[in-house]
């Protein structure tokens, strides 16, 4: 027989509630592989904490979002949204899927254009664009989302003399009975800005109205907000059409649709109260259908959504490196990742599981991270089994915006580890190193060390 | 200096229109050997020039006019006019007015014939010959002197002997051989051996099948007679010329597709023309007429009108755009034999949005059986090769259940049944077999029906017009269908239960892996994942050529050339090149771009257009390849084609193929595309085109060792 590990004895509050027929089990379950790898094998290779991404998944959520789609529409096409991950590898298993590039800045066009997508496959997007930038984007022909009237007379100015007219979108922010409203990017529908802007974009006869674009949010748990946007961009584009005599292109909805984790103060978990892709896809593209548009004559659906099409293949793996209990008498699990790479878990109660086999009591806790700054809260209350130092975790859905906002603070940041659907893998980003960090820095040399 | 030149185009098709062609160095061989017999070549140039002017100051414009349809008529009567007659002042009175009188009748009865799809051939020259004849012989003096020659008493005496040295060749080649040309001479009324050498040799320039043919008939002609011995002292050179040799070229590569059937016709086409000379001698000696190209004139022209009455055209075809050349005739049908299925068949799209798994097929094993085999079903499967999402016990969990099912095709809505209930999973509704059901009239017999709709999703109602993709409805699982599905099919009535029809797709993207491939015309089979093609704005709208569109085209030398769009009688589209008078036509139906054919100058921009841009689909990506195969007689190596010729009918092993794919550039994108023999993979072209801003730009080509490289601009 095998020897029973060794557990450490505790006490538990006793509970007196109704009686349920799960008993007291929690539902966690041990995540011993990620696509058929041990957790185990990927720490020993590659360090902890370390990143780790499925191609499989991510071109599973693709091929499905797109599906559901394509389905309904005839003309779609996805973006991939840059700020999401970034990642070269990751881009490019998202070119290779079919998508164009959707970017904010000119260090994410420059990435764009370093993994080799042709300019008028990239869509440049933000509020915060150059006069350089700019100009880049007109010489490669990619299409300009335009935020304000500034970047509007600055791109009139740009576009004198031009042989060809540079293709254009205008960015339409507008009321779509959601909560906060997203008035602060693009013209608003509703006291007539985007009206203006777009007369004045057909009228200059310097610039190409090519598109209409909107992001009514992140995160949108409603699908009635698509709607809504979906009619006032498509009656924009019938008034363009039938009172300046230009045909819309494209109708770009942006993206916003909620991946499966949960928001920090939900009180159900994510999985039971997102809508599924296929109800946004379902909404957007009847009420496109519907508009009264030829149907030879259908606007192009543009979508640039991130999160949902890569959240859930991204996984954290990390060590527990102590536990203690806090003067409540609730225990704190310290873990070896913080913050500063979860940025996420600012926004998200993260399922964290364990990956090895545990004891079936149950116990709240708070987990930490390694950062010796109190923000650094993984998770403020969770009932996992009693973990021990050097105990493997699995943190979920991950995979949208932490490979981005994550920083270099107190620790450096680890590997990135893809698997690919041969389940080999492969590291997509080593870890920092302390040259890396220091490369460009200067010390005067009064300050040098002797 | 256009109009001059299409004057002396249309004067030397006069002459080369006798062998049905329009070859100018067989034109000029013909009107020079005419000159052989000088009376009868002024005269016969001379009637040729005069119908040309008369018909162009009476405005009988028109390709019969250039093709000299409308003169050779008048060239033969001016031939025979020398051959018969003396040349005096009453010779060129009478000319004249005979050459009239062959205008009008060659007018009449091609406009008359015409409507039938019928030549006239030779009857005005023979119908106006008579009455010259009957006239000159009759009582009153017309004051036309006859000759008397050896082949004018042949020609009256219907079967004749074969006599006469002459010169060197009569010696020096063999009997038939100088039989041979000696009869080829005769169609123009003389009978001479190098005359016949000549036209032989023009001839053999114009076409290597007719001359192959002129020697069959000429062979199986002799041999025939040497078997049954109809005429003792030999077949006479004019009706061996004239009648024989004429009626198999005629029906053995003009009107009918060079074929192994149409070299038969053309042998078979010998003891009836046998039977026809002989007859009609007799008859018409009793007026003292000879039958000149009689026999020809009826038997091809009663010969074509019985083949055009076939129920189905078979395996011998008639040739139905005519390009006065039996391999061009040849290589053009086989080659556009798979290409022209636009204008065969409707245009169907499949009847819903995205990738969908044909899940049963024609002559299904489950339900697509008997009457009712020529149909699809259709659902959407995930990478898992599932159909649902978890748990799958819903007919909402069903990947196509929900999604919007489109018209396949602009038509009437025929029916509509939309009251079913959906079942759900795993049950049946034997009752109403065909559940929630929208049938689209396109055309009479033609109707497309989609079934197992969801319930009260019907977009439509009996009478309203749809287009191509219009909503119809969504698709459900009503009727005969234990889990949601979509059925498609064609058939005959409006009804429900009508038995089925075969019919392809237009065009549809078969997918594979991640590959996508063209397929057009064609039916889906079991298992096949597949989508309506992805159009790109950009290409479509480089290549909608508008019927007035013009272009320049720069050449990197300075060269310019000018286009224009035009659309002829017929409805085809094509490009005139107005700098060359090239032309090239093509098809656009939407989804690519084609040309059908080219005529004129191969050195022109236009003929590097056309092999540039073959076959161009308007999609983007990049995996997707375009094949095609050009028409034999665009081959450069001439030797092989040559050779290619000579056993074309029977075989055909030149093959030049065509490739093209669309890239996409830093600014627009480029199609790329080479040409290549396909027995050796050797590439003989290459060429890109550049678009941008849904217009083409450049086009840059390397043939022939040349690379050359132009540059469109625009006014409208």
């Amino acid at each position: 027989m095998e020897k029973l590990q060794y557990e450490k004895p505790y006490i538990k509050k006793l509970h007196a509630g109704v009686m349920n027929k799960f008993g007291t089990r929690t539902g966690v379950q041990p995540v011993k592989n990620i696509d058929g790898i041990s957790v185990k094998s990927l720490i020993e290779t590659y360090g902890s904490p370390v990143f780790v991404l499925s191609e499989r998944q991510i071109r599973k959520n693709y091929r499905s979002a797109y599906r559901a789609f394509s389905t309904r529409y005839p003309k779609v096409q996805f973006a991939w949204s840059y700020k999401t991950n970034y990642l070269n590898a990751i881009c490019q298993v998202f070119h290779q899927e079919g998508s164009w590039a959707e970017v904010v800045s000119g260090f994410e066009y420059r990435k764009a254009l370093g993994n080799g997508v042709p300019g008028n496959k990239i869509i440049f997007n933000g509020p915060g664009k150059t006069n350089d930038e700019l100009q880049m984007a007109i010489e490669n022909d990619s299409l300009i989302h335009i935020d304000h009237f500034e970047e509007l007379n600055q791109l009139l100015t740009l576009s004198n003399n031009l042989a060809n007219k540079p293709r254009v979108a205008i960015r339409v922010n507008m009321d779509t009975g959601v909560y906060p409203l997203w008035d602060r990017f693009g013209f608003n529908y509703e006291n007539g800005e985007a009206w203006t802007a777009l007369t004045k974009v057909v009228n200059s006869g310097k610039l190409q109205l090519a598109g209409l674009h909107c992001h009514i949010g992140t995160y949108m748990l409603t699908t009635a907000a698509y709607g809504i946007a979906a009619t006032k961009l498509c009656d924009l584009a019938i008034r363009c059409q039938t009172q300046c005599n230009h045909k819309i292109e494209y109708i770009d909805m942006g993206g916003g649709f909620p991946s499966t984790n949960t928001l920090k103060g939900a009180y159900l978990p994510g999985n039971d109260t997102v809508p599924s892709i296929d109800d946004f896809a379902e909404v957007i593209t009847s009420t496109l259908l519907n508009y009264g548009f030829a149907n030879t004559d259908l606007p192009s659906l543009i979508l640039e959504s991130g999160r949902v099409l890569i959240d859930d293949a991204g996984y954290l793996l990390g060590t527990v490196i102590a536990n203690k209990r806090l003067s409540s008498g609730k225990r704190a699990t310290i873990v070896d990742f913080g913050v500063n790479i979860l940025f996420t878990s600012f926004w998200y109660e993260h399922q964290i599981s364990p990956a090895q086999d545990f004891v079936p009591h149950s116990e709240n806790m708070v987990i930490y991270g390694p950062l010796c700054m109190n923000i650094d809260v993984i998770r403020e209350s969770i009932n996992l089994p009693p973990l021990s130092p050097g105990d493997q975790v699995v943190v979920h859905k991950v995979g949208a915006y932490n490979m981005t906002q994550w920083m270099q603070f107190i620790t450096l940041r680890p590997t990135v580890v893809l698997i690919d659907e041969q389940q080999r893998t492969h590291v997509i980003r080593t870890s920092e190193t302390l040259q890396y960090t220091e490369e460009p820095e200067f010390v005067p040399t009064h300050l040098k060390a002797k | 200096m256009k109009q001059i030149s299409a004057f002396i185009k249309s004067v030397i098709n006069s002459y080369s229109v006798l062998f049905f062609s329009q070859n100018r160095v067989l034109g000029l061989i013909l009107m020079l050997v005419s000159f052989f017999n000088p009376a009868s070549g002024f005269a016969g140039l001379g009637c040729v020039l005069f119908s040309q002017v008369i018909c162009r100051l009476l405005k009988f414009y028109g390709d019969d006019l250039q093709t000299g349809i409308y003169s050779f008529n008048s060239l033969l009567l001016g031939i025979a006019f020398g051959a018969f007659y003396h040349v005096n002042l009453l010779f060129v009175l009478w000319l004249v007015v005979t050459c009239g009188m062959v205008i009008v009748a060659s007018i009449l009865l091609s406009q008359r014939l015409g409507k039938r799809g019928l030549p006239m051939l030779s009857l005005p020259f023979i119908l106006v010959f008579w009455m010259v004849l009957l006239a000159a012989n009759s009582i009153f003096a017309m004051g036309l002197q006859q000759k008397s020659s050896y082949l004018l008493e042949e020609i009256y005496n219907g079967p004749g002997h074969l006599a006469g040295v002459e010169g060197y060749f009569a010696v020096a080649l063999p009997k038939y051989v100088s039989l041979f040309f000696r009869a080829l001479s005769a169609v123009l009324f003389q009978h001479n051996i190098i005359v016949g050498m000549l036209m032989s040799l023009g001839l053999f320039i114009h076409s290597r099948i007719a001359f192959s043919l002129l020697v069959i008939s000429f062979i199986g002609a002799c041999l025939l007679n040497s078997v049954i011995y109809v005429y003792p002292e030999g077949i006479s050179y004019y009706h061996l010329g004239a009648n024989v040799m004429m009626v198999s070229v005629a029906m053995g590569s003009f009107f009918t597709i060079p074929s192994l059937r149409s070299y038969l016709l053309a042998v078979l086409c010998i003891p009836v023309v046998f039977i026809f000379i002989n007859a009609l001698t007799g008859f018409m000696s009793v007026h003292a007429l000879p039958i000149f190209s009689l026999p020809f004139c009826m038997v091809n022209i009663s010969l074509l009108y019985f083949l055009t009455l076939r129920k189905s055209t078979g395996k011998l075809q008639l040739t139905q755009v005519q390009h006065y050349s039996p391999e061009r005739n040849l290589y053009q049908f086989l080659n556009q034999q798979n290409r022209l299925n636009d204008l065969k068949y409707l245009k169907l799209n499949l009847p819903f949005m995205g990738y969908w798994t044909v899940t049963q097929g024609y002559n299904g094993s489950i339900t697509h059986k008997g009457d009712w085999s020529e149909a699809l079903d259709f659902m959407i499967y995930d990478d898992e090769q599932k159909t649902y999402q978890y748990p799958g016990t819903q007919p909402e969990n069903f990947y196509c259940f929900n999604k919007p099912v489109l018209a396949c095709g602009d038509g009437v809505v025929e029916l509509v049944v939309n009251h079913l209930e959906d079942n759900p999973i795993g049950k049946e509704n034997l009752k109403e077999n065909w559940g929630n059901t929208v049938v689209i009239k396109h055309a009479i017999g033609l109707y497309s029906k989609v079934s197992h709709l969801k319930k009260n999703s019907a977009k439509v109602k009996p009478g309203d017009i749809v287009k191509q993709g219009d909503l119809l409805a969504l698709c459900g699982n009503s009727g005969r269908s234990p889990e949601p599905h979509l059925h498609f099919q064609l058939q005959a009535t409006p009804y429900i239960g009508s038995k089925t029809l075969r019919y392809p797709f237009a065009w549809y993207f078969s997918r594979k892996g991640n590959k996508n491939s063209l397929q057009s015309y064609t039916i889906p089979a079991e298992g096949e994942l597949v989508g309506n093609p992805e159009v790109n704005a950009g290409i479509k709208k480089a290549f909608d050529l508008q019927p007035g569109y013009t272009a320049r085209l720069t050449q990197e030398n300075g060269n310019t050339e000018e286009w224009e769009v035009f659309k002829d009688t017929l409805g085809q589209c094509g490009i005139y090149s107005k700098t060359t008078g090239a032309a090239a036509y093509y098809i656009n139906n939407g989804v690519m771009f084609y040309f059908t054919s080219f005529y004129g100058d191969k050195k022109s921009m236009l003929y590097y257009f056309y092999l540039a841009a073959y076959k161009v689909i308007f999609n983007d990506a990049e995996e997707l390849e375009v094949n095609d195969e050009f028409a034999v007689h665009l081959s450069q190596n001439k030797v092989l084609l040559l050779l290619q010729d000579l056993v074309a009918p029977f075989y055909k092993f030149i093959s030049i193929g065509y490739q093209s794919s669309n890239l996409v550039q830093k600014n627009g994108l480029s199609i790329n595309s080479k040409q290549f023999d396909k027995r050796n993979n050797k590439q003989l072209m290459d060429s890109t085109i550049c678009i941008d801003h849904g217009s083409l730009q450049t086009i840059s080509i390397n043939i022939n060792g040349s690379h050359i490289k132009a540059q469109w601009s625009t006014e409208n």
